[in-house]
């Protein structure tokens, strides 16, 4: 069976885990384009090599992040989403329809 | 006699409940299955393998930022680590399932106010980033007894429960029979429980397969009585 190491939970089957995808950065929600936004939610770089990726341990709904090999398909490492994202991060999009 | 449809707080599964014979007491104003047959006969099994239903009893959970805080500040103690569950001076139990979540389970007797207290004091205002979590609706609570029980998860979940690997009071969050579920380690006097609790909406299966699971073990319903005897022993 093949296993993966939660942050929270320690090492559960593979089959308590789901991918969420690449980790990479948002575009800015009050200027970006609707190009980079299509990029952002839709397409994914493929490398071969190590990538950070969005993890979640079902179970708990614990996000987190692994480092993966896809060529090997090796985890390398796993760690809280707090290790990289220290601060809040709000959303003042502009008010498009307001009253 | 209690019958659990005259209670507005009553197991999720007690038609099937009575179905297996159970005869239902009223228990902190809610209608709990204390026994199946002999409450002799029961106990001893129960020491064995067995399945209780704890759904009627009082538990109350809390979310955010701020929840083990909060806790804290309302007087539980511990909740120093993940996963982990500290008893209470009132012999209520407290888990720290995440550094963002904490679960209080009632005692077996059902006479301690805290979670009654806890859902109180807390308000939207009163708590900032703090958030209740109503697990008396939202999930089960099973008890899995007796000596054999490790040996019955070994066969419906990933997780290492043997007495030796799976201390007094640890968590294991994770997926029995291919549902999420809350495993907690908690002995009765000398018999070896777990507390099971997952989603309300699959008490019905998961109560099933855990019965169908035991079954090669000798494993059957049992009352409250049973296991508040146990934990005298």
């Amino acid at each position: 069976m093949k296993t993966m190491t939660c942050p929270l939970n320690g090492v559960r089957n593979i089959s308590e885990f789901v991918c969420g995808g690449e980790v990479r950065a948002m575009p800015d929600p009050a200027s970006g384009t609707d190009a980079e936004w299509a990029d952002y939610v839709f397409m994914e770089n493929n490398k071969a090599g190590v990538v950070r990726e969005w993890w979640c341990h079902t179970p708990t709904s614990f996000w987190f992040i692994a480092e993966r090999d896809t060529v090997t398909d090796e985890v390398l490492r796993t760690y809280p989403a707090g290790d990289v994202f220290t601060a809040r991060r709000d959303f003042d999009a502009p008010n498009e329809g307001g009253a | 006699m209690v019958r659990p449809v005259e209670y507005a707080r009553r197991s999720f599964l007690h038609r099937r409940l009575a179905e297996h014979g159970a005869v239902f007491a009223e228990i902190a104003g809610a209608a709990v299955a204390d026994h199946y047959g002999g409450v002799d006969g029961e106990t001893v099994g129960a020491a064995q393998l067995a399945l209780a239903d704890l759904s009627p009893l009082p538990r109350i959970g809390f979310k955010g930022k701020n929840a083990i805080n909060w806790l804290i500040s309302q007087g539980i103690r511990g909740l120093q680590a993940d996963n982990a569950v500290d008893l209470q001076y009132d012999g209520v139990r407290a888990a720290r399932l995440a550094p963002t979540e904490g679960l209080v389970l009632c005692d077996l007797e059902a006479k301690s106010g805290t979670c009654a207290r806890l859902a109180d004091a807390w308000s939207l205002e009163s708590a900032p980033l703090c958030f209740l979590v109503p697990r008396a609706d939202s999930h089960y609570w099973f008890a899995v007894t007796g000596a054999r029980a490790a040996e019955m998860f070994a066969k419906i979940c990933g997780v290492d429960l043997r007495p030796d690997r799976f201390a007094e009071g640890a968590i294991a969050q994770t997926s029995v029979a291919r549902n999420n579920a809350i495993i907690i380690r908690r002995d009765l006097g000398r018999t070896l429980a777990y507390d099971v609790l997952g989603d309300s909406a699959s008490a019905d299966y998961m109560w099933r397969c855990l019965l169908d699971a035991m079954a090669e073990f000798g494993g059957k319903p049992a009352g409250l009585s049973a296991l508040r005897r146990l934990a005298a022993e």
